[in-house]
């Protein structure tokens, strides 16, 4: 029987959210240009993280244009019902069309066809891509070369993604394609990928796996909603696991939760014999969140040393590197030298004991000068230049060994003697680089201007440097593409005023040598904590042990002054210890310059507090109105951020309450007007209560489902006016909106009262609803944010439509034109 | 020819009368509209109607609605399954139900036009051509198997239906109101036969399959009509007039224009189906919207609801429209490409696009997902 169809009967409460037993394949039209938007949303997303790999924005045009251009080609092409490798083809001819058009404009065919010439350039292209990997270290220069690689490397990921998707139907490994490109930026960059690219990423993957599952152009991504009734549960097992694991494993293994993997960097923090750069590694060591690489050493000096390993005199060209000048290197055997003559009345003498334990890295890390070297395995050299000391086949990794170290007790005013010709020293320690940005020179002679001597004008830039106006921060520079070293980040870094010890001591070095003064930059550890231990020496007797790690990792500028020899200077706020001689009486009230400085005051257990920290002032001393704001402001923008808060989780309420209101507001109002909105009312609160109506439902229908769902209790029990209410409501839409228009005001009588029947549907409907339930539908009721979601989505529905159209316009037009070319001719 | 004419209480049979006689009494009725019953009284008719009729045929009560709501609608039925399910009893026991003339007719092969619609025969004595009506000059008229007589005969029965009036000669002869084809027509054993076309089956308003009654249906049939036949039972419980005052009262029926939106929107989803070859006509949507007003009557009700469009939508709509060759190959079916464009049409539930009303404000945004 087949009349009448009962449509309750298909659509019990049970199966309110099953589609239609029709397969929807009504929709090709949009299918193909909404996939394709989905597509080049998830991976120029994912390209959005490439930042901080390659420096800049400039990069990004050109692979969002590609991106844009392939996920365009393939759409039409879909949309023109082609076959799937011609789709796949089409999207190669499309890249390689737009790479040309990009990059080899000049060789290619009509600008866009590669031609025997263009390969030639690809082949330069791919090398100096090539030599870009290899040599440079993140962030690198945005070249033509890695910048054409990454927009083929993108522009063959859409193909890929776009082939699992739609013709092969498995839209749930396009996150493998998209991980490939977010692996990059997650393994290279110290932030790892950063919010925006993940997020555009995991939006695309989403609308890719929605659209898969919307459109379902065939059964194979189509849900299967009836057959899987465990699907929800097993989907939040699934979520629950990983997010459990997400959770515990970065707990278990400390510093996975940043984005180069720490432990591989514990393993080998600076690469021995890889030939990687200290000046790049230290940024990482730093933002490391456990300190890896502990190193330990007992000094009979005063206090708590810098640890030297190798300096960088070189400031030429894009990134700087140490120089180990191999031809000059003596192995280590007695005494070393400076090579220069000391003038200073008396001379330090200071005995180190240093064990290396798990650091590795090539380079020695001595205290300054060191004179002998003693418990060293293995063969050593040192450069003469530079006092640096570099293992020719071995490693620090469990070391132990005794430096004898000298240094002229210096003071301010020995270095302000020191103003004689500068002599006997390498060129490589005077020479001005090239290219030097403007902003660093001006800066230099702004700075210097009113100093006339080397140690004045040194004393100048590291005032200029620690500064209220520059900021200690490692993730600065990550974030505004500047990290690393070189003049160009050089000049962000004097334009951001903010950033690291790299950026400070480079900025002060090159300053230095702008303004004559020999430079170079010293790569080691900021002196670091004491253990409260002791260690003895022999000959030394019992010494305090003091501790560093790759947090503590340092660069900090040396200066060369004539009679004195290599000079340390602490540019860098809140790192490091300034010295005595460099700590001008009038500046000593920097504040918010020493922050970190209390990792460096031991305690009670210190056993001498450091001369040279007595100097500074003691963080908090200013103390007074200024910190009690101060401690008051967290406290404000605390309770502004509740109340805000409440506001925001009340507001779906408030909004609801407030239509409610309105709605069955009789005033000024005729009763009859009422209903109607008294009928919205019910479809409200059955959408609050987790029944929404079908828009394809009739009120009746509706009305109905509603009476016999379990939402309304038992008909005939303590429910049963909410029960009658219903079915009076119904009949009284219907008849309102449905029948003859009331001529007279005698209708009106049979209507009831609009109020008290809502409320008894609402109380029914509370009192059977589970309290998680009653909780959703009073705090964030599913009828204002559903209708909130679709206000939001309005704009992408008309770009929908909008491409539905244009490819509905595309293919009529093609097929015209198809039709114009194959029409025999000359019929008449 | 084989009709069967039910003779009546003082009522001529249509061959012995004269033909003035009935032409007169045409224009009668014609002339002078029947009066609209009251809600009480409508109710009362239908519920004895469509009791007479359950008496006979156990378990299709749905069936018995759907024709009564095709007489009240001036439409016609067709149908069609397979025999021995009830086909022509339904048809009889519809027409013994109302006192009104009925004639049925035997569709074979051979049965030419003249004998559907009548034939002009020389009378010697008065020296005239006098016009002998044929079997469809009746209020109802039952065509038995319709699918075996020739497509000129099926033609001929059709012209009548549509214009309720017949043609010999060059004259024309109004028909009898009310005036209802109850055709039948068997899917199977389909040797010989001349299926409707298209344009003739929408001539039919709805179009029936009885399908087997379920098991206690079947056991009470076999039950209580083991001796007697069922329709000696049955006497009319309405007569003509009654039937035309319930028709009066269908066609005052209230549409709003939401449900006539509803409709039209009904129709336009069928002809933008891509699993439909042949939307449904203009016409069908007419004949859509009488038989919802009808069902709303039998309902108790003087306005429509898109219920009620929904409920006729499937028999009215099934029998018209075309399938796809690549949906049918997909194994859809009328019936289920209905369904599917009802499941999805969205209902407009807000008062605001109602001219008839005063203007409320919107009771909120239309949710068209």
């Amino acid at each position: 029987m087949t009349l009448a169809p009962e449509r309750n009967a298909s659509r019990g409460p049970t199966a309110t959210g099953a589609p239609g037993q029709v397969p929807a394949r009504t929709r090709v039209g949009a299918y193909p240009w909404a996939m394709a938007g989905a597509v080049a949303l998830s991976v120029a997303g994912a390209a959005i993280s490439l930042n901080g790999v390659l420096r800049g924005w400039a990069w990004y045009l050109p692979i969002l244009t590609t991106v844009v251009v392939v996920c365009l080609t393939i759409a039409t092409l879909r949309a023109l019902r082609a076959h799937p490798l011609v789709v796949a083809a089409g999207g190669f001819a499309s890249l390689i069309a737009i790479l040309t058009l990009t990059f080899f404009r000049s060789t290619g065919i009509a600008g866009f066809i590669p031609s025997g010439a263009t390969l030639a350039e690809v082949d330069r292209f791919v090398r100096r891509a090539s030599e870009t990997v290899l040599a440079e270290s993140a962030p690198v220069a945005p070249n033509a070369g890695i910048v054409m690689v990454s927009c083929a490397a993108l522009g063959l990921t859409v193909i890929l993604i776009d082939a699992l998707a739609v013709p092969l139907g498995m839209p749930a490994t396009t996150g493998l394609g998209l991980l490939a490109i977010l692996i990059v930026p997650a393994t290279v960059k110290p932030q790892s990928v950063g919010v925006w690219g993940f997020t555009a990423t995991a939006a695309g993957y989403l609308l890719i796996l929605a659209f898969s599952q919307w459109f379902a152009p065939d059964s194979r991504t189509a849900a299967d909603s009836g057959r899987n009734p465990g699907q929800f549960r097993r989907a939040m097992l699934t979520g629950t696991v990983a997010l459990v694991a997400t959770l515990a494993v970065p707990a278990a293994i400390p510093g996975f939760d940043h984005g180069t993997f720490p432990q591989g960097s514990r393993l080998n923090p600076w690469g021995a014999g890889t030939g990687l750069n200290p000046m790049i590694t230290l940024g990482n060591s730093l933002r490391a969140p456990a300190g890896s690489g502990r190193i330990t050493y007992a000094t009979n000096a005063a206090g708590p040393l810098y640890l030297r390993s190798v300096t960088v005199d070189n400031f030429d060209g894009e990134s700087w590197g140490p120089d180990d000048r191999d031809a000059e290197r003596r192995p280590v055997a007695g005494q070393l030298e400076t090579g220069h003559d000391i003038v200073a009345e008396e001379q330090l003498r200071q005995v180190t004991a240093v064990d290396t334990g798990t650091f590795t890295s090539p380079y020695l890390p001595l205290p300054y000068a060191p004179e002998t070297i003693r418990g060293l395995n293995g063969a050593w050299t040192w450069d003469p230049a530079t006092l640096a000391v570099k293992g020719s086949n071995t490693n620090t990794r469990t070391q132990q060994y005794i430096v004898v170290s000298t240094a002229p007790k210096l003071t301010a005013t020995l270095l302000q003697q020191s103003s004689q010709a500068v002599q006997g020293i390498p060129a490589d320690f005077t020479r001005v680089p090239g290219n030097v940005p403007d902003i660093v020179r001006s800066t230099a002679d702004t700075v210097t201007a009113s100093s006339d001597t080397p140690f004045a004008k040194a004393m100048a830039i590291q005032k200029y440097l620690r500064s209220g106006e520059f900021t200690y921060s490692l993730q600065s520079p990550v974030q505004g593409g500047y990290d690393g070293n070189g003049l160009s980040v050089l000049a962000d870094f004097l334009t951001q005023k903010s950033g690291y010890c790299i950026h400070y001591s480079s900025a002060m070095a090159v300053m230095a040598r702008l303004e004559g003064i020999p430079s170079r930059i010293a790569v080691g550890y900021a002196p670091g904590r004491s253990t409260g231990s002791t260690v003895s020496v022999a000959g030394q007797g019992a010494l305090p042990e003091y501790e560093v790690d790759a947090r503590d990792a340092h660069a900090w500028p040396e200066l060369y002054f004539q009679g004195l020899g290599w000079v340390p200077f602490e540019p860098t706020p809140s790192r490091g210890v300034i010295p005595a001689y460099a700590t001008e009486t009038s500046t000593s009230g920097i504040p918010g310059s020493l922050g970190n400085n209390d990792d460096l005051l031991p305690g009670a257990t210190a056993p001498t507090p450091t001369p040279s920290a007595t100097a500074v002032p003691l963080p908090g001393a200013g103390g007074g109105a200024g910190d009690l704001g101060q401690l008051l402001l967290p406290w404000l923008l605390g309770t502004a951020a509740a109340l805000g808060l409440v506001f925001l989780a009340a507001s779906p309420r408030l909004v609801r309450v407030g239509r409610r209101v309105r709605r069955l507001r009789t005033e000024g109002r005729a009763r009859e007007d009422v209903i109607p909105l008294a009928w919205a009312e019910i479809r409200d609160l059955g959408t609050d209560y987790g029944l929404p109506p079908d828009s394809s439902e009739t009120a009746r229908t509706y009305s109905a489902r509603l009476r016999h769902s379990s939402l309304l209790g038992e008909h005939g029990g303590m429910d049963d006016a909410a029960h009658q209410a219903i079915r009076s409501l119904t009949s009284d839409f219907e008849r309102r909106h449905y029948g003859p228009p009331v001529q007279d005001t005698a209708g009106r009588g049979r209507t009831g009262a609009i109020a008290p029947r809502i409320a008894a549907v609402q109380h029914s409907l509370r009192a059977n609803a589970s309290l998680p339930r009653r909780l959703r539908a009073d705090w964030l009721p599913p009828s204002v944010l559903g209708r909130w979601a679709w206000l939001l989505a309005a704009p992408f529905r008309g770009l929908n439509r909008l491409a539905r159209r244009t490819a509905k316009a595309a293919a009529r037009s093609w097929s015209r034109a198809r039709g114009g070319l194959f029409r025999p001719r000359g019929s008449q | 020819m084989d009709s069967h004419r039910r003779t009546a209480v003082n009522e001529v049979t249509p061959a012995s009368r004269n033909f003035t006689a009935v032409t007169e009494q045409v224009g009668h009725l014609n002339g002078h509209k029947a009066a609209a019953m009251d809600t009480e009284a409508f109710h009362a008719a239908s519920q004895r109607i469509l009791a007479s009729i359950n008496t006979v045929i156990d378990g299709k009560a749905d069936a018995a609605r759907l024709a009564l709501t095709v007489l009240l609608a001036q439409g016609h039925l067709l149908l069609e399954d397979v025999p021995g399910v009830g086909k022509t009893l339904l048809a009889k026991t519809l027409a013994r139900s109302i006192d009104c003339t009925v004639s049925r007719i035997q569709f074979t092969p051979d049965l030419l036009p003249s004998d559907v619609t009548g034939v002009s025969i020389y009378n010697q004595a008065s020296r005239l051509f006098e016009f002998r009506p044929g079997a469809v000059f009746a209020n109802i008229v039952i065509g038995d198997e319709i699918n075996r007589a020739s497509a000129k005969t099926q033609s001929a029965l059709l012209e009548c239906m549509e214009e309720h009036q017949v043609t010999v000669d060059g004259d024309s002869y109004k028909l009898d109101e009310p005036f209802m084809v109850v055709a039948t027509q068997n899917p199977i054993e389909m040797e010989g036969t001349y299926p409707l076309p298209e344009a003739q089956r929408d001539r039919f308003m709805a179009r029936i399959s009885m399908g087997y009654p379920d098991k206690d249906s079947e056991i009470e049939m076999l039950e209580t009509h083991q001796a007697t036949s069922p329709l000696a039972k049955v006497s009319a419980v309405v007569n003509a007039a009654d039937v035309a005052a319930m028709i009066a009262t269908v066609q005052q029926v209230y549409v709003s224009q939401a449900v006539k939106e509803y409709t039209v929107s009904v129709g336009r989803a069928t002809r933008e189906s891509p699993l439909l070859r042949l939307g449904a006509s203009p016409r069908s949507m007419l004949q859509l919207l009488r038989a919802a007003k009808a069902t709303a009557a039998l309902d108790g009700r003087d306005f429509v609801l898109p219920d009620d469009v929904v409920s006729v939508a499937e028999s009215v709509l099934a029998h018209r429209i075309i399938l796809d060759r690549k949906a049918a190959g997909a194994g859809e079916t009328p019936h289920s490409v209905i369904q599917s464009i009802l499941s999805r049409l969205p209902v407009n539930q807000d008062p605001v696009n109602n001219p008839a009303r005063s203007s409320a404000p919107p009771a909120g945004l239309r949710r068209n997902h």
